[in-house]
């Protein structure tokens, strides 16, 4: 035990003091910070210009209709379209449609949109640059509300504007559960995402610096001196848990500081009005809690991984190429994501949020989601760890005959070799 | 009871018989030198008797124990290549090595500092390890090694990479382990060191222990018909009939006589071609 508590000292003083820690440690938030000041300085302050549109209405009847419709303006104050030209039933040999594009081109319009007689086929907006989604959607609602106008009047009813009538109804969502009913905009769902993000970065961060430390010891052959005083179990559990102070240092730090920003945010939050996305968020204490529990514990259990790759390679080079291996079964985790959170309580969701690999990601989206029955919960953080302990004690098994096997890289029947001799 | 005790031990990698039923037994306050080509199984019998690898066949006793991860903290071990951290200070790798060993921080660090004193690293102690010289990293090592006052000391090629006075240091050092009650086992391909220091030597060639026991008894049943004779000038009188082989170095040559020969012969020989040069 005290053997583990040395290396664990070790492991961390020697990371914590290193350039690349404090670095990091100050450099992130400051980047992270610039980043969003820099956003919100561009969203605030967008340059934008009106844009140009011309209508070809083959029917008729539409053009003045749209053109109203098309009432939005800019944060400058400018109208967000003009319709430069409406052109309406255009004769078959006009040469309206060309005479657009090279318009187009000439850059002395931005757009045009062809209105078909038959209202079956799409409407065509004919565009230089077709990723302005910005403007699409504004340009089809009002096409579409002077074609409905245009409708009722021609079933004789006369209504002024279609606006009103087609106004659409919102839908708030609202969590029913044994601890009574939340407004949901999102928020235990973003924690869950934020809980996968996180783990998946701290894992590419951390878990290789896990990997690497593993393979320094073995090429520069301290790993004999070491393996001669103390047990590779004791060793890699020393590492993993000296790695992870380490991380959970950074993390400590940088979330310290994001409390503090988010402080200031939430003050200018309240200025923006009750609907704001900051405002009333319900996140239960007990969500926290297992989200803190499931990160640590599959954090844990990658850095295992991570380690057993870095004993069973003998350059950085080898272990760069495998290192996929350890990252794969939390990728796999992401793409069954979509379907137990279509049925959180489905007999496969609780099967698989139950397996060590997948429980840090599953398990915190059910809880957020629909709390799952005690058991399941404790019986998932229970194989979790006991997982863990059984891929480090796996992992010492490959560090104590791979690290002796160096200069070859090992395939997949002789790591399983490894595995069996003792 | 010796210090080790390996009988019948064999250990292949792949196919090749690495060490091949070796049997030796190291008494408790010898110095054992390990001899033998690059190849022969040295460092792979060190190993096994360090519990890092795991015989496949036969069993290896210290100190009347089998070998076991209890049998190492006995030991003190200095293994071929360079075993330290790279970016960690000198003291602090030795305090780690020597805490890992069952030492407190103290009087690790203590020691320490006593050592690196002794073996003039003073100036060093605070710097990272990759600083230093490949001899000054052995002298590190060394510390680490001897720093827990090992009954058992197992050295292998202690002596790589040092200068004649650093050499001589570490041999001192080495004695004074032996007065003190330590038995030591050095691993080596120069003869040279075998002589000075050791008092027991195994010879160990392709797996197989060719050859073990006291030294002098060795050296007295072995190269009798050896004349070794330093000269400058022609090496005719080599030609001789009593010489079977020759030798030669740059400063003279070692001659193997034909059995029954004289060595006088040789040396009236050559005392002849030089008169009449």
């Amino acid at each position: 035990m005290r053997s583990i508590w040395i290396v664990v000292k070790r492991e961390y003083l020697t990371a914590v003091k290193t350039k690349a820690f404090v670095l990091t440690t100050i450099l992130l938030p400051l980047v992270g910070i610039g980043f969003f000041g820099m956003i919100l300085f561009l969203t605030t302050h967008q340059p934008t210009k009106t844009f140009r549109l011309a209508i070809v209405d083959e029917a008729g009847g539409l053009g003045p209709s749209i053109s109203h419709n098309l009432d939005a303006k800019l944060p400058s104050g400018q109208p967000e379209f003009t319709v430069v030209k409406a052109i309406e039933q255009p004769a078959p040999d006009d040469d309206v449609e060309n005479q657009l594009r090279a318009d187009i081109l000439a850059d002395k319009l931005d757009a045009y949109l062809f209105v078909p007689r038959d209202l079956t086929k799409s409407a065509q907006l004919h565009t230089r640059n077709p990723g302005d989604f910005a403007l699409q959607g504004p340009l089809l609602s009002a096409l579409n509300r002077a074609v409905i106008l245009n409708r009722l009047n021609a079933r004789g009813i006369h209504i002024d504007d279609a606006g009103e009538i087609m106004k659409s109804v919102g839908m708030e969502l609202i969590k029913v559960s044994k601890s009574g009913e939340t407004v949901e905009r999102g928020q235990s769902m973003g924690l869950a995402i934020a809980l996968v993000v996180l783990l998946y970065m701290s894992l590419l961060i951390y878990g290789i610096i896990m990997m690497r430390s593993v393979l320094e010891e073995k090429t520069t052959r301290t790993m004999e001196v070491l393996i001669s005083s103390v047990k590779p179990f004791q060793l890699l559990t020393g590492k993993i848990l000296g790695v992870a102070a380490t991380a959970f240092t950074q993390l400590l730090i940088w979330l310290i500081s994001l409390l503090i920003l988010l402080s200031y945010g939430a003050a200018m939050a309240s200025t923006m009005g009750p609907d704001s996305p900051f405002t009333n968020v319900h996140v239960p204490a007990s969500l926290i809690v297992y989200a803190i529990i499931f990160f640590v514990g599959g954090y844990f259990l990658y850095s295992a991984l991570y380690a057993a790759i870095g004993a069973a390679c003998s350059s950085e080079h080898d272990a760069q190429q495998m290192q996929w291996l350890a990252t794969a079964p939390l990728v796999f985790t992401m793409l069954i994501y979509g379907m137990v959170l279509g049925d959180p309580a489905s007999t496969m969701s609780v099967a698989l949020s139950e397996i060590p690999f997948f429980a840090p990601v599953l398990m915190p989206l059910r809880i957020s989601l629909q709390m799952p029955p005690f058991w399941q919960i404790a019986l998932s953080i229970f194989l979790l760890f006991a997982g863990t302990i059984g891929a480090i004690w796996a992992s010492s098994k490959v560090y104590r005959v791979g690290v002796l096997m160096y200069g070859k890289r090992p395939t997949l029947p002789e790591l399983a070799r490894w595995l069996r001799y003792s | 009871m010796g210090a080790i005790s390996l009988q019948n031990v064999t250990k292949s990698y792949d196919g090749v018989t690495a060490v091949n039923a070796v049997s030796l037994n190291v008494r408790e306050g010898a110095i054992l030198g390990l001899l033998g080509p690059n190849g022969a199984g040295k460092t792979s019998t060190i190993r096994m008797v360090m519990n890092i690898l795991i015989p496949d066949e036969g069993s290896i006793q210290v100190f009347g124990d089998p070998v076991s991860d209890d049998t190492r903290r006995l030991t003190g071990y200095l293994p071929e290549e360079r075993g330290l951290y790279p970016r960690m200070d000198v003291r602090s790798v030795i305090v780690f090595l020597a805490a890992l060993r069952g030492l407190s921080e103290a009087e690790a660090r203590k020691r320490a500092d006593e050592w690196l004193g002794r073996l003039e690293l003073s100036d060093w102690a605070g710097k990272k390890v990759r600083d230093l010289s490949k001899g000054m990293q052995q002298k590190v090592q060394f510390i680490a090694a001897v720093l827990h006052k090992p009954r058992l000391m197992i050295l292998d090629e202690p002596f790589s990479g040092l200068d004649p006075v650093n050499a001589a240091t570490i041999k001192d050092i080495m004695l004074e382990m032996r007065d003190q009650g330590s038995t030591i086992v050095l691993s080596t391909h120069l003869m040279e060191q075998v002589e000075r220091l050791c008092d027991s030597i195994c010879l160990i060639n392709k797996g197989h222990n060719i050859l073990d026991g006291d030294l002098r008894a060795i050296k007295k049943s072995y190269g009798k018909n050896t004349v070794r004779i330093e000269f400058t000038g022609s090496d005719g009188f080599l030609a001789h009939p009593a010489i079977a082989s020759v030798n030669r170095f740059g400063s003279g040559a070692e001659a193997k006589l034909k059995p029954a020969a004289d060595a006088q012969e040789i040396l009236k020989a050559a005392v002849q071609s030089f008169r009449t040069a």
